[in-house]
């Protein structure tokens, strides 16, 4: 990809729509977005038997509106390979993600800790380690 | 209910002994459930000991004696001259003043939410039960409280002459030949302290009602400074929606007390030495709880110790990065914020107040009528 894909709140609202239901701290949160993969195959990263080569040493540079990083590998995130479920989430509970939780966030249901479900973030970057 | 038993036995059970103890278990969790916390939608309900199921008697008989002055050995002060409802159940001191005078060497904790708190207190990491923990302002001779010490006796005379109490211990304890013990004190205190719950805050509105304009601009630009590890990171100790760090819940996961050095001493000296006094190790010392910062404003002064008379003292002391010491909190680290980002975060400290807390009937001296 060379051209940086910009999405905003309608163009998400446009894509296969995915919810994942939290219980953090006993409280009980429907977010719902579009799974990374999708996001991932509008930008044109190849999935399943054509993640090989290259691809397999690229990961996901997640960055907050704060400079916050933290990363995911296509591998880790991939059904063939991690298959780890990560949502790109713009709402919770019906309402659209304000202040500190928004306008979009990651929620990481498979992780123990939360700190990979990045809050307010900004950009995703797409980093090959082998050119 | 009875889903959730269906799916217990379904998976787990292979004997019918194990059936039955599963059985028993969910009728315990049912009773604990058989009152009405009055929580906010889409929140869990606190974990509660299945030896001390929660009921609406229980906690009146709890919130009569939290009132109640002759649960002190000279019949000065009750449970309530620390934890005073109006202050967020605190008392305004940077020391707790005993019955006898004796300061404590700490400062009184906040009740608000104390139901859903790993660790209770300020340093130690032993007491997760609210019953138990009754007994140390009681019958505690380091400092002297209540000052109980030794009048297990005269107390309980004194509760049996109430007629109030005549009524309701029996109605609560019905399985007890005699229900006037100073255990079943302590659990329906600890039943009305675990009913104390703070979840009505402007903030709360904003962040679980959606409901935008309940906070101001200079509040949601402070949440964001708040939640952010890379600017004042204030979530990573007060973290979570109780703005205390990890929370337990009913049916949640087990969950280990949190302890921090903020760096506020070189070297904490003992009693005040946080939990290296339980648990003995250097490493622990000055380790303490980072308690709630729900309803924050009115619990002034601040700290363990009370050191810290004011908001923006605690700011600048955080922002310092705290005394250069091994113990310290990784979470500790000197930055710099504007003095709007300060205004910004104060105003959103300030949204965490909840007003009905401190004027909510079921929570206040009912007594006071009788007087």
């Amino acid at each position: 990809m060379k051209q940086p894909l910009r999405l905003n709140a309608e163009d998400l609202s446009k894509m296969p729509r995915a919810s994942v239901d939290t219980r953090f701290d006993g409280v009980a949160v429907h977010y719902e977005g579009v799974w990374l993969t999708e996001v991932l195959k509008k930008a044109g990263v190849p999935s399943g038997v054509e993640l090989r080569g290259k691809w397999l040493t690229g990961y996901l540079l997640m960055e907050a509106e704060d400079g916050y990083q933290v990363i995911f590998t296509l591998a880790d995130l991939d059904p063939m390979f991690g298959g780890n479920p990560v949502l790109l989430a713009d709402a919770a509970n019906g309402k659209a993600l304000s202040g500190a939780e928004g306008p979009f966030r990651l929620v990481a249901p498979r992780d123990r800790r939360g700190a990979r479900s990045v809050r307010m973030l900004k950009k995703i970057e797409i980093v090959l380690l082998r050119k | 209910m009875s889903r959730t038993i269906h799916l217990l036995c379904g998976a787990t059970c292979r004997t019918g002994l194990r059936k039955f103890a599963l059985l028993l278990a969910a009728a315990a969790a049912l009773c604990a459930q058989d009152f009405d916390w009055r929580l906010r939608p889409r929140f869990a309900p606190p974990s509660v000991p299945a030896d001390n199921p929660m009921s609406a008697e229980k906690v009146e008989l709890g919130r009569r004696l939290f009132y109640d002055s002759r649960l002190s050995g000279n019949g000065t002060q009750s449970c309530a001259t620390c934890h005073r409802q109006e202050l967020a159940f605190t008392d305004g001191l940077a020391h707790a003043v005993g019955s006898t005078g004796q300061l404590h060497p700490r400062s009184s904790m906040s009740l608000v939410n104390i139901a859903y708190a790993p660790a209770l207190t300020w340093a130690d990491p032993n007491l997760s039960d609210l019953a138990p923990q009754a007994l140390a302002p009681m019958f505690g001779t380091d400092p002297v409280e209540l000052g109980l010490k030794g009048m297990e006796q005269t107390l309980l005379a004194r509760l049996r002459k109430e007629p109030i109490y005549q009524s309701l211990f029996p109605r609560v304890f019905p399985q007890s030949a005699d229900p006037f013990t100073v255990e079943n004190v302590t659990k329906a205190l600890a039943a009305f302290e675990r009913s104390i719950i703070s979840t009505r805050s402007p903030y709360d509105r904003y962040r679980y009602d959606g409901v935008e304009d309940a906070i101001s601009a200079a509040a949601k630009r402070g949440e964001k400074l708040f939640f952010s590890g890379e600017k004042a990171g204030c979530f990573q100790c007060h973290g979570g929606w109780n703005f205390s760090g990890p929370v337990r819940f009913a049916g949640g996961p087990a969950v280990e007390a949190e302890f921090h050095n903020t760096g506020l001493r070189a070297f904490y000296k003992a009693p005040n030495n946080g939990i290296e006094r339980h648990t003995g190790r250097p490493s622990d010392n000055g380790r303490f709880k980072a308690p709630t910062l729900r309803n924050i404003v009115l619990t002034a002064p601040y700290m363990h110790d009370g050191s810290i008379l004011t908001l923006e003292g605690v700011l600048d002391h955080y922002a310092s990065g705290g005394k250069a010491i091994p113990n310290k909190s990784p979470a500790m680290r000197s930055h710099k914020l504007t003095p709007q980002q300060r205004a910004d975060l104060i105003e959103f400290l300030k949204t965490l107040t909840d007003v009905e807390l401190l004027r909510d009937p079921r929570w206040s001296d009912p007594w006071k009528a009788q007087r």
